[in-house]
């Protein structure tokens, strides 16, 4: 039966591919542009298309957390420092060899045809009931329960890096 | 009581705490060193007793078991080995040095929450932790020449690591999607269930890809030259040995979750093994640079040790994990001799180790058994751990794999023996004698008791392994 687009389902299923197609716009503009602003922008768009695909899987804390880092935090820092370091408009990327582009799409081609065909043809999981409501609530539950470990951990991990770019950034005690 | 199940990380963590305390003044680098090298020993100690503790942690994602306290033992044998004979740490400039030592016990740390983690964010993250202090170590270097090198080499490292994590997460979410757990324990089942399906094989692929890179199998290799050349010889000691052994034990765990029906994974491995092996023996014998030399070794070391997982049998696990454990020790007694051959902590080419049995005889023995236990020549360790893969692929019905094993054996004989040839014909007369302290004498002795020792007498460490795999089987 073809699920007609006036029903909740159709509409629905528009919204998703709408989503869908922000994402890969917003990628392959942040792939094939020049300018790097663009290509900032670009990445931008893909993250609010990728946060919007989140809402729709009801998960809306997770959608809200993306636009604030991803599109609040770090697509602006990486303007700050583009505008930082890039003093010209003519400082552009260099143009590669010819034959990286057609070979990039045939790659990326056959491996989104072999990926889709696998998506398609696999039963997938199913759980029995929903899964959880993707509240705040259930996924601080989640984070210190069956997730706890890799909560703490990640702390660690965070540490490290805020010291590492310290310790690369500043070259050192004699400059700090 | 649980709190002691946790006592090797607990131990670190802490001593992490203290090395970060003493970083934020104005230490130089001998105290951090020293209390490094405490934590480290005391640490071994503490993994040493834990051996036979049992248990499981934080919600079950975190599982104590023989497998992985020999594991850690290792890993803390290993890190203390490279701490013990990086007395001077002449790459690295004093003013950073308290922070290289805080991110290689950190890294340490990693590895060792890795091998204790049965679910898969959590060995992602505990993977994480090791490479992010890993991507740190490499630009540590002092800028030689003003070339940058180290700076390329890092960027290098993060980029293809992060294509790699990318890789494994997405078999990551395969996995979850097929099966709706991340526990080790709930996709066994399930998974050996649907081993027809491709989807299932290729996750299992996808997150094998990220273990890949740490042990520089073939498609995930190319960062290894570079980073090894690049990165400050102390720090490519610790790249080039001690994350390996995690990666050969995470690997054995995910393809233990392969039943015999899953032809498709065998034959990628058999693949990725010959590929391995061509590539990086192939390579090595035009190098000049001695550490990219050991680089391009090490990538056909995976290729071997992968001849263990192919069989999907005990025997071949057990293989793999002496094989690794052995690569480990040689591994080591080769950086050693490089870090102190070297001067200023500069890059040694191989005509640099020219006469070097003149300049320091115990170097230069050092050195020749590291190489001779490489190639694979009798009685050392990698003799026996060669011999034992080959005829486990053998019997496992893969005889056209052991034919290029054993030819690739006998390419890499030629780049390891001039190795040697040039440290014991080579003419080094104008060079100075070399200054070895008594620590840097203890550590090679002992590296080459234990390189002889595990070659003639390899029924200990195979015990300890079998009884290891048994566990999580």
């Amino acid at each position: 039966m073809e699920p007609s687009l006036f029903t909740v389902e159709g509409l629905a299923g528009l919204l998703f591919l709408g989503l869908l197609g922000v994402t890969l716009a917003g990628a392959v503009i942040a792939t094939c542009s020049t300018n790097l602003i663009r290509a900032v922008a670009g990445l931008a768009l893909c993250f609010l298309g990728v946060a919007g695909l989140y809402y729709y899987l009801n998960s809306p804390f997770v959608a809200l957390m993306q636009i604030l880092i991803y599109v609040g935090a770090i697509c602006v820092t990486i303007i700050f420092a583009v505008m930082l370091a890039e003093s010209s408009e003519l400082k552009r990327l260099r143009q590669r060899n010819g034959l990286i582009g057609p070979l990039g799409i045939l790659a990326s081609g056959i491996l989104s045809w072999a990926l889709a065909g696998m998506a398609l043809k696999t039963e997938w999981y199913k759980s029995a009931c929903q899964a959880n409501d993707g509240s705040l609530a259930r996924l601080g539950e989640a984070l210190l329960t069956t997730y706890s470990m890799s909560f703490e951990l990640i702390s660690v991990v965070l540490f490290v890096a805020i010291v590492g770019s310290l310790v690369l950034a500043r070259a050192g005690r004699s400059k700090a | 009581m649980k709190l002691m199940l946790f006592a090797p990380e607990l131990f670190l963590l802490f001593g992490a705490l203290a090395l970060f305390f003493l970083s934020t003044g104005k230490a130089g680098g001998k105290k951090a060193r020293a209390l490094t090298v405490s934590i480290a020993l005391v640490n071994v100690l503490i993994c040493f007793a834990s051996l036979r503790s049992e248990g499981l942690l934080f919600y079950d994602a975190y599982k104590i078991d023989f497998f992985s306290q020999v594991l850690k033992l290792f890993i803390s044998l290993g890190f203390s080995v490279v701490l013990l004979f990086s007395s001077e740490l002449k790459g690295v400039e004093d003013e950073v040095r308290a922070e290289y030592y805080l991110f290689l016990l950190l890294s340490t740390l990693g590895l060792i929450m890795m091998v204790s983690s049965v679910e898969l964010l959590t060995m992602f993250i505990a993977l994480e932790l090791s490479s992010y202090s890993l991507y740190l170590l490499v630009p540590m270097r002092t800028d030689r020449g003003g070339l940058r090198v180290q700076m390329e080499a890092a960027i290098k490292y993060i980029l293809f690591g992060v294509v790699a994590t990318g890789v494994m997460l997405f078999g990551m979410s395969y996995l979850f999607g097929l099966t709706g757990t991340t526990y080790f324990v709930e996709l066994l089942p399930k998974l050996q269930m649907m081993m027809g399906s491709p989807v299932a094989l290729i996750a299992i692929a996808m997150v094998m890809g990220g273990f890949f890179f740490k042990l520089a199998v073939f498609p995930f290799h190319f960062w290894v030259p570079d980073v090894y050349q690049g990165a400050s010889n102390e720090t490519t000691a610790f790249i080039a040995s001690v994350p390996k052994v995690a990666a050969v034990a995470m690997l054995i765990r995910i393809t233990a979750l392969v039943t015999p029906e899953a032809q498709a994974i065998v034959n990628m491995l058999i693949v990725l093994s010959v590929c391995s092996m061509l590539y990086g023996n192939l390579v090595a014998l035009v190098q000049t640079d001695i550490k990219r030399m050991l680089g391009f070794s090490g990538i056909a070391h995976a290729g071997y040790v992968l001849l263990g997982l192919v069989t999907l049998q005990e025997a071949g696990y057990v293989t793999a994990f002496y094989y690794i454990v052995g690569y480990l020790v040689m591994n080591l007694a080769g950086f050693l001799v490089i870090c102190k051959v070297s001067q200023q902590g500069e890059n040694l080419a191989i005509a640099d180790l020219a006469g070097l049995h003149r300049r320091s005889p115990l170097l230069a023995l050092t050195l020749a058994v590291s190489m001779f236990a490489m190639a694979g020549i009798p009685p050392f360790v990698g003799f026996m751990g060669k011999f034992m893969l080959l005829t486990g692929a053998y019997k496992a019905g893969h005889l056209a794999l052991v034919i290029i094993a054993a030819i690739n054996t006998a390419i890499s004989i030629y780049y390891y023996l001039s190795v040697v040839r040039v440290t014991y014909a080579g003419n080094g007369e104008e060079q100075p004698l070399l200054q070895v302290d008594g620590m840097t004498k203890a550590v090679s002795v002992a590296l080459v008791l234990v390189i002889i020792a595990l070659g003639v007498v390899p029924n200990q460490l195979l015990q300890v392994a079998t009884s290891a795999i048994r566990t999580i089987l």
